[in-house]
């Protein structure tokens, strides 16, 4: 008698866990700053799962940047009751908005990761994907304000690390047998700032992903694109017309087109007119008309090293002779680019833009 | 006996779903020297002073600064050593984008790109710093040492700058500037103003360098139009290490041996400097058609007008030119070249005295290289240019003192 009413008080606290495990919504927290990703209440961390908060959305970008060939899972959620506005044609969010990103791998084996194409999942198998970090981009009263979060060996809890971290790992290609050893890098807080302050240096950091044309996914008939379900949840009204920004990945856009969309959303963020790489006068945003500010045939200024000995950022026909396609096939931290963000090089990219620098017209 | 094992069991099954929750306490990682500075630089407020305590420093990734009213201070140029030998990430050792900066008493050595990046930033102090590549002049040290760009109300002083790639001090795109009080040495230029406004560069010392000191104004960028740099009192001597930039940048093209290189910017002022031993010239004033890089650029000026040396004295030089047409013509006179060269290509409709004038010493040698034509008839003849430009302005800044 005693043991079962011990038994059915343990399985009712089971219960009670269970449910404050799976159906808590996701916290805003501010003013302080959460020493433990937990706090937020973005996931359910069971010893299987990573699973989001039925509260967010879960989304993948149009047109995402390259991090390491790292799998993302996006989140985005508003806090209940409140909605975003459309301010400048862009989406405008409400104070308490948190953005998450989280980097994982899949595993290869105890010891090794994989480098596979991300396949989008909605909720992460720990027993077969390798946590990194979390980065939170988080809706304050008097602006965007970012949160990096290191996960533990164990998978249990992601802790904040303003200085950023680094991770050794060995990535194994899917039927390949030579591993690839490299740093991760987790970046700090002004890091996190140097990519999503796009006017600099005075602009307030704001969402490279969670933008509309980037939020316009075509996910296939009868499956709402993170727009629809942010309207489904009365986030956002649906009288607008979504404009869909390009892709560097979509096979049906041109040549051109997706070499545009490629540089613009690898490069565009500190390669802009207002940008903090605007020193270097090489604009990459698909905004300038005038072709030597788009790199065709321009001198580097400030490159050194990075410039590769070689004479223009981009010499039309000749991707070897080019310093924007030398500095992408770089992995020196004073050559690459972007010069955060990788270790190692993007070869789809590196591919991509080679091909269109080889089929650009004219000459030097 | 069953009891107690049902006990555990139940016992058991809570505790995992207690972690799962995040409810136990997971330990929180350390922090190595590194992070804890870095962490300071992030949570910084205005008014902190931030101090590096004497000893060598091993950091491997970017420092970065974006808070404003900040002082980072050390305990002397020489105790206090920041050193990226390891660096592995970042392109530059420490990258400010902050008003009200001073950095103060201590070295940044061996940083994998530029040693201190200023990017946008008003009213930079950068006192007693030193920025060196450890290992000599190579080509594979970072390109800039003190590098503060788009910035207005910036003085360097007291500062020391070895081993860059490109520029030891480098101050590009920024105006209101002074550079004074500072060594740069064995560098490819020592100190270099570009596209930048409003600049006083004395009382340096800039030796061993490719190129002593260096006023240039290029096209294609945001911010050009670079004039207004009184260059005085600087002692520039024997820089005539060898030219050991990467190629494509710009300072590849400067000769090893050059001392003061001006190039299209306008009103420069250059007086009371030593010159000496400068191999290929003591001073060099071009036109960035020298270059013989298409222009693309329709608002840019390629002449340097209106620039004016007087009272600089010249010893030696111009003895082992490292340029073909400066070559040639000292195989052609069988002299050591000329204390002033120019390369004689004037913009249309002006004159040689609108470009160029100097009050120097009657003994001062010039040389006009008639670039235009392909160096076809250099002229020895100075008279075009005896003349007297009116003076420039003393820069003035009211810096607090930190």
């Amino acid at each position: 008698m005693t043991d079962l009413r011990l038994r059915s008080v343990v399985l009712s606290a089971c219960l009670l866990l269970l449910v404050a495990c799976t159906e808590s919504p996701p916290v805003y927290h501010d003013t302080e700053r959460p020493l433990r990703l937990s706090d937020w209440q973005l996931f359910a961390v069971d010893t299987n799962e990573l699973i989001p908060s039925e509260s967010s959305v879960v989304f993948r970008p149009n047109n995402p940047l390259f991090t390491d060939y790292a799998h993302k899972l996006r989140t985005l959620w508003i806090p209940a009751g409140l909605q975003a506005e459309i301010v400048n044609d862009e989406i405008s969010y409400p104070v308490g908005t948190v953005l998450s990103k989280t980097f994982y791998y899949p595993r290869a084996s105890s010891t090794t990761l994989t480098k596979v194409a991300d396949s989008g999942l909605q909720k992460i198998d720990l027993s077969e994907n390798q946590l990194i970090e979390t980065r939170l981009l988080v809706r304050k009263t008097d602006g965007w304000d970012a949160f990096g979060y290191v996960w533990n060996d164990e998978q249990t809890e992601a802790f904040l690390r303003i200085a950023g971290a680094s991770k050794q790992v060995s990535l194994l290609a899917q039927g390949g047998t030579q591993t690839t050893d490299f740093t991760y890098f987790v970046p700090n807080e002004n890091q996190c700032a140097a990519c999503h302050t796009t006017v600099h240096p005075d602009g307030d950091m704001h969402p490279l992903g969670a933008v509309f044309g980037q939020l316009n996914v075509d996910v296939g008939t009868g499956i709402a694109s993170p727009l629809e379900q942010m309207v489904q949840r009365g986030w956002l009204s649906d009288e607008q017309v979504f404009p869909r920004s390009e892709s560097w990945q979509d096979p049906s856009a041109s040549l051109d087109d997706r070499a545009l969309a490629y540089l613009n959303m690898q490069c565009g963020h500190c390669h802009n007119p207002e940008g903090a790489a605007d020193t270097s006068g090489l604009i990459l945003d698909s905004s300038q008309t005038l072709a030597v500010n788009r790199g065709v045939c321009k001198p580097p200024v400030a490159a050194g090293g990075g410039a590769g000995d070689l004479l223009y950022a981009i010499v039309p026909g000749q991707p070897e002779e080019s310093i924007l396609l030398y500095r992408m096939r770089s992995d020196k931290p004073d050559e690459m680019m972007p010069e955060l963000g990788r270790s190692l090089i993007h070869s789809e990219g590196v591919d991509l833009i080679g091909r269109w620098i080889a089929e650009m017209p004219g000459a030097c | 006996m069953k009891t107690s094992t049902l006990r555990i069991f139940s016992i058991a099954s809570v505790a995992v779903l207690l972690s799962s929750c995040g409810s136990e306490e997971p330990a929180m990682p350390e922090l190595s020297f590194e992070e804890a500075l870095q962490e300071q630089l992030i949570q910084a407020k205005s008014g902190d002073v931030i101090t590096i305590p004497a000893g060598v420093h091993e950091i491997t990734r970017s420092l970065s600064l974006n808070v404003s009213g900040v002082t980072i201070a050390g305990a002397g140029i020489d105790t206090s050593i920041l050193s990226f030998k390891n660096q592995v990430q970042g392109a530059e050792g420490l990258l400010i984008s902050a008003n009200d900066f001073v950095i103060r008493d201590l070295a940044i050595e061996d940083t994998i790109g530029d040693a201190i990046k200023i990017n946008e930033s008003t009213n930079v102090q950068v006192l007693r710093v030193r920025t060196e590549w450890t290992n000599g002049p190579l080509s594979t040290n970072g390109a800039y040492g003190i590098y503060p760009v788009q910035s207005t109300n910036v003085l360097i002083d007291e500062a020391v700058a070895i081993g860059a790639s490109d520029a030891g001090i480098y101050v590009g795109q920024s105006s209101q500037i002074i550079v004074r009080n500072s060594r740069a040495e064995y560098n490819v230029a020592g100190i270099e103003i570009e596209n930048s406004t409003f600049a006083d560069v004395h009382d340096n010392v800039a030796t061993n360098n490719t190129g002593g000191i260096l006023v240039f104004d290029l096209p294609n960028l945001p911010v050009q139009g670079g004039r207004n740099t009184r260059v005085y009192n600087n002692q520039i001597f024997a820089n005539n290490t060898g030219n050991f930039a990467p190629e494509g940048n710009i300072v590849a093209g400067v000769p090893a041996g050059t001392g003061l290189m001006i190039m299209a910017n306008d009103n420069i002022e250059v007086f009371e400097n030593n010159f000496e031993d400068n191999n290929s010239a003591n001073v060099l004033i071009v036109s960035y058609l020298i270059n013989e890089i298409p222009i693309t650029d329709p608002n840019y000026d390629p002449f340097p007008e209106a620039i004016y040396l007087h009272n600089n004295q010249y010893t030696g030089g111009g003895e082992s030119p490292d340029s073909e047409p400066l070559a040639l013509l000292q195989a052609a006179t069988g002299q050591p070249l000329p204390d002033i060269i120019w390369d004689g290509m004037l913009s249309e409709g002006k004159t040689a005295a609108e470009a160029l004038c100097f009050s120097e010493a009657a003994d001062t040698s010039f040389v006009s290289l008639d670039a235009s034509n392909g160096f076809a008839a250099p002229s020895f003849d100075a008279a075009a240019h005896d003349c007297a430009l009116p003076r420039l302005s003393e820069i003035s800044m009211s810096l607090s003192s930190q």
